[in-house]
């Protein structure tokens, strides 16, 4: 390959290059760069098109309303944002509230579950998910962590996921029923509790990562048994 | 044929799909209309008719580009009954720039490349929103779009071309 047709095909997907491309990059100095610098530019990007989203309108955003114009919607967000935050208060007070903190203490606790990028042992992997009663795609990406783990008094599938934003945690979480998805920023950590199957899956990052890409791939990716 | 959102527990699971992915259609329809309330409605109207029309989404895999098919339909949809009045691109990167300078996160830098990708045509603003945004393929890109493969990758590139030329980054390499 030629380095103009490496530069053609990097400047237009510099995240997915075909293996001609990798392979010329391997081997010219120049187009390395060249990709270190689109790639760079491209995160620069990414950055730019996270504008701030405005609060849902309600708690299922999904669910249908049919026939409201935007006046009556807008009225009708305030009073289920006032019942949201009624909720959040309830919800705050209730022992639903530590289950949260009880997902943040648990990952505090297996740093070492972070640590390590490299694929986890296929075979442990298969147990732990067929233990859980899940399966996953197997395009699904890098397990780099798998452990059938104590939590709240049952044994839970506790993953941690390679994903471009780092390692994300993932708990499968079969008798945690909730009606909505939970967002929450405890102790460096932040993390969405969203409803699933029977249960729920909680997916945890570091402080500020944007997690909805990847718990919409965790959502997809999840079968249930 | 296979319907994994069907029945009630169907409804709970494209509920939460619907949540987990909303922060990226909003976006997409932001990028797209270029203005917060037109993409507010639109993610609204898109998400009432992904609701009805749900239990017709056979492989969950596939449900974002679905949506991303459903939002363009209804940006097109709602553009054409408004039929919005021509706005000066000046007036219109303008008039978003306190909106976009709230963010947390926009630093001069960022705020500089938000009114270039504003600025950018259509034409290309939209691939490059897909694929660095929502993160379909070129595939994926050039079904939407209903282009070739090659004709995307040409946009994508004219597309980061436009926005490194806007804000006066150095174009290394013979091929820029």
């Amino acid at each position: 390959m030629q380095c103009l047709e490496f530069h053609r095909l990097a400047g237009a997907d510099p995240q997915h290059l075909p293996e001609q491309a990798r392979v010329h990059a391997e081997g010219c100095p120049q187009c390395a760069e060249h990709l270190r610098r689109l790639r760079a530019f491209d995160e620069r990007i990414r950055a730019a098109l996270l504008v701030p989203v405005p609060a849902e309108r309600g708690p299922r955003a999904a669910t249908p309303v049919i026939g409201l114009d935007r006046r009556r919607w807008m009225a009708l967000a305030a009073s289920i944002v006032a019942g949201v935050l009624v909720g959040t208060l309830l919800w705050v007070g209730s022992p639903r509230d530590s289950l949260a903190r009880d997902l943040v203490e648990h990952v505090a606790h297996e740093p070492q579950a972070l640590a390590s990028p490299v694929p986890a042992d296929a075979d442990t992997v298969a147990q732990v998910l067929e233990r859980g009663g899940i399966r996953l795609r197997p395009d699904f990406e890098t397990v780099s962590y798998a452990n059938s783990c104590e939590f709240r008094g049952r044994t839970v599938p506790h993953l941690v996921v390679q994903t471009d934003r780092g390692p994300v945690t993932v708990m499968v979480l079969r008798n945690e029923k909730l009606t909505a998805v939970t967002h929450f920023d405890e102790q460096g950590y932040s993390g969405s509790i969203v409803p699933a199957g029977p249960g729920s899956i909680a997916i945890i990052g570091a402080a500020g990562t944007d997690l909805a890409q990847v718990t919409s791939r965790v959502l997809e990716a999840v079968t249930w048994l | 044929m296979n319907a994994p959102f069907a029945g009630k527990d169907g409804e709970s699971a494209f509920a939460s799909l619907c949540d987990a992915l909303r922060p990226d259609m909003f976006r997409f329809a932001f990028w797209l209309a270029r203005d917060r309330n037109v993409a507010e409605d639109v993610v609204q109207e898109a998400l009432l008719r992904a609701w009805r029309s749900r239990e017709s989404l056979a492989d969950a895999a596939a449900a974002k580009p679905w949506l991303i098919t459903i939002i363009r339909r209804e940006h097109a949809r709602l553009f054409e009954r408004k039929r919005h009045e021509t706005v000066p691109l000046d007036d219109l990167v303008a008039d978003h720039s306190p909106e976009l300078a709230t963010a947390d996160d926009a630093d001069r830098e960022t705020l500089d490349l938000r009114r270039a990708i504003l600025a950018l045509d259509a034409d290309y603003r939209e691939p490059l929103v897909m694929q660095v945004l929502v993160g379909l393929s070129t595939q994926e890109i050039a079904e939407q779009l209903g282009l070739t493969q090659a004709a995307v990758l040409s946009r994508l590139f004219r597309a980061r071309h436009k926005l490194r030329a806007a804000l006066g980054v150095p174009a290394d390499g013979e091929a820029d």
